[in-house]
């Protein structure tokens, strides 16, 4: 078995036995029951068209997606220094790119879990109504890049920051200013700044593709600028952990 | 040779960690690496591991020009000072995760457990372990892969005597029959005196001194105080070799003291003053000096400056 699929398997581990792995999983649900509770019965959400809903949810699986990778890519190299755990990896017979990569991949297992955590609860919300299927196939597709992306910028500052406080919070601030042109009204949205941040945006990206798709129908072509947005974050990510993640300081 | 490192050097940050490190292990030797907090003795080790690339000097590990970090790591085990497990992993669970690195045990892993005197604790966490138990499991895992040198930073933290009566036997066991380099990181000069041929001392990034501790005691026992025990008394007390002066007598001990401008090596002195003048030794205990004294005398420099960056 290669470095990589050992380090993978331990992140992979880590998530279903540790107590922190666990707690982050239950997070999640506990956010997507919470939501998908509040779609149901609430008087006025209920009212919304079932395509909304199925959007409205596509959207916090992504949003709690990316956060709970922050917190894992934030912990994976600093949060291992601080516990001790990172030396015995550095002096076994590992590359760094081994290393980078296991705990990519851990990642992505963590991104897999969610998604299939999530699907109970948008079959719940989604199964009377139209795209469901397409709002599962489209948050494979764009929610994937988007999640680890931040994932991986998180592990990015970890390695660089060696901090996990650091780390998780500056990863959250750009998490939070990619989401902010959502919270801006439509008018300011559709300014020549909205816009321009929409075009730059992965988050918008996904969460424009979800409404796109899902509420309005459109075709998969339709989406090609926006799936390039995604997937060009998603490489510029993991592009800077794996450089960022020269050998790790070993005091 | 297993280490042949030669005036190493080695700056970080704009700051010169080693500044001439020498390091010499040969195969079935326990090494000693002395020097205060912050001298570069865990530098060297990084180095030693291909962690960071030295900027000046040779470095020579099995007997062949420096291999690749990851191909030489591999021949290495090493057992950090801060041991550092999952502690949601089980004992044996660990040891076999970790082997997967070295391309999995060559020994199941109950075995290398009863080795380090963990018998009964495979299926217990990690998380459940005292620090000495923690430290013996460390020592496990630097011996997944049945290392041709291992390097150990403070092995025997936390342990009580006997566990730590124990972990020296190992290490002599494993140096004696499986021919296994150790280098030895310690600031406990009992483990030193008692387990190690050879010592490095080093402070400043620099190494002060390296010699066998034979050659040691020989070299530095000018002005030193020694107490024997003899089989009977002495026939003529009066009677030593030139370079030892008798000082007192009390309750069966007998102490001298070796001349200031001594030159004769201390295991000649023992021979002439057993043979040539009939003192039967039963018991040699050296008094203050030592090891210890050595090793205060060539690290007073990081003394001062301790002193100078507090005052």
């Amino acid at each position: 078995m290669s470095a990589t699929t050992q380090i993978a398997r331990k992140e992979r581990w880590a998530l279903l036995q540790d107590q922190r792995g666990l707690g982050w999983l239950l997070a999640f649900s506990a956010v997507l029951s919470a939501f998908a509770l509040l779609l149901i019965s609430n008087q006025e959400l209920s009212l919304l068209d079932n395509a909304q809903v199925v959007y409205m949810l596509a959207g916090t699986v992504t949003t709690a997606g990316a956060v709970i990778a922050v917190i894992l890519g934030a912990d994976a190299f600093a949060g291992e220094r601080e516990r001790g755990t990172l030396v015995p990896l550095l002096i076994a017979p590992i590359r760094t790119s081994e290393l980078v990569n296991g705990k990519a991949l851990g990642l992505v297992s963590a991104w897999g879990l969610m998604y299939l955590l999530s699907l109970p609860y948008l079959w719940a919300v989604g199964a009377g109504g139209q795209n469901l299927v397409q709002a599962i196939l489209y948050l494979v597709l764009f929610g994937t890049p988007v999640v680890l992306g931040f994932g991986y910028l998180a592990m990015a500052l970890s390695v660089r920051s060696g901090s996990v406080l650091t780390s998780l919070l500056t990863s959250l601030i750009v998490l939070l200013f990619t989401a902010s042109p959502l919270l801006l009204g439509p008018g300011l949205r559709n300014s020549t700044i909205g816009r321009a941040l929409d075009a730059v945006n992965p988050f918008s990206g996904a969460l424009n593709t979800y409404d796109a798709v899902i509420i309005d129908s459109d075709p998969f072509l339709a989406q090609l600028p926006r799936l390039t947005l995604v997937l060009a974050w998603l490489a510029v990510t993991f592009l800077a952990a794996r450089t960022t993640a020269h050998r790790p300081r070993f005091h | 040779m297993l280490v042949d490192a030669n005036h190493l050097k080695l700056t970080l940050n704009g700051r010169a960690i080693l500044q001439d490190v020498s390091v010499h292990i040969e195969r079935g030797e326990i090494y000693g690496l002395l020097g205060p907090n912050g001298a570069g003795k865990s530098t060297t080790i990084a180095v030693l591991l291909g962690l960071y690339a030295p900027d000046a000097g040779d470095l020579r590990l099995f007997d062949q020009a420096r291999g690749h970090p990851v191909e030489l790591r591999g021949r290495i085990g090493v057992m950090p000072e801060r041991a550092g497990f999952y502690e949601w992993m089980s004992a044996s669970d660990y040891l076999a995760w970790y082997a997967g690195f070295y391309g999995g045990l060559q020994q199941p892993a109950a075995d290398l457990l009863r080795l380090v005197g963990l018998g009964d604790s495979g299926k217990r966490p990690v998380g459940q372990f005292s620090r000495g138990m923690q430290q013996r499991l460390a020592l496990a895992r630097a011996l997944v892969d049945g290392p041709e040198l291992l390097i150990l930073d403070e092995p025997t933290n936390g342990l009580d005597p006997r566990g730590r009566r124990e972990i020296h036997d190992l290490l002599l066991r494993l140096a004696g029959e499986r021919n296994v380099g150790i280098l030895l990181c310690t600031h406990l000069l009992d483990d030193v005196e008692r387990l190690c041929s050879r010592i490095g001392i080093i402070d400043g990034g620099r190494t002060r001194l390296e010699a066998s501790l034979q050659e040691l005691a020989s070299a530095h026992a000018a002005g030193r105080r020694f107490r024997l025990r003899l089989e009977r008394p002495p026939a003529d007390p009066s009677s030593l070799p030139s370079g030892l002066t008798l000082t007192s007598e009390s309750q069966g001990w007998w102490q001298c003291l070796v001349a200031p401008d001594n030159t004769a090596p201390l295991p000649t002195l023992w021979e002439d003053l057993l043979v040539g003048h009939g003192w039967e030794i039963a018991e040699i205990h050296a008094e203050g000096g030592g090891l210890e004294a050595l090793y205060l005398q060539l690290t007073a420099s990081s003394k001062n400056e301790v002193k100078e960056e507090t005052t």
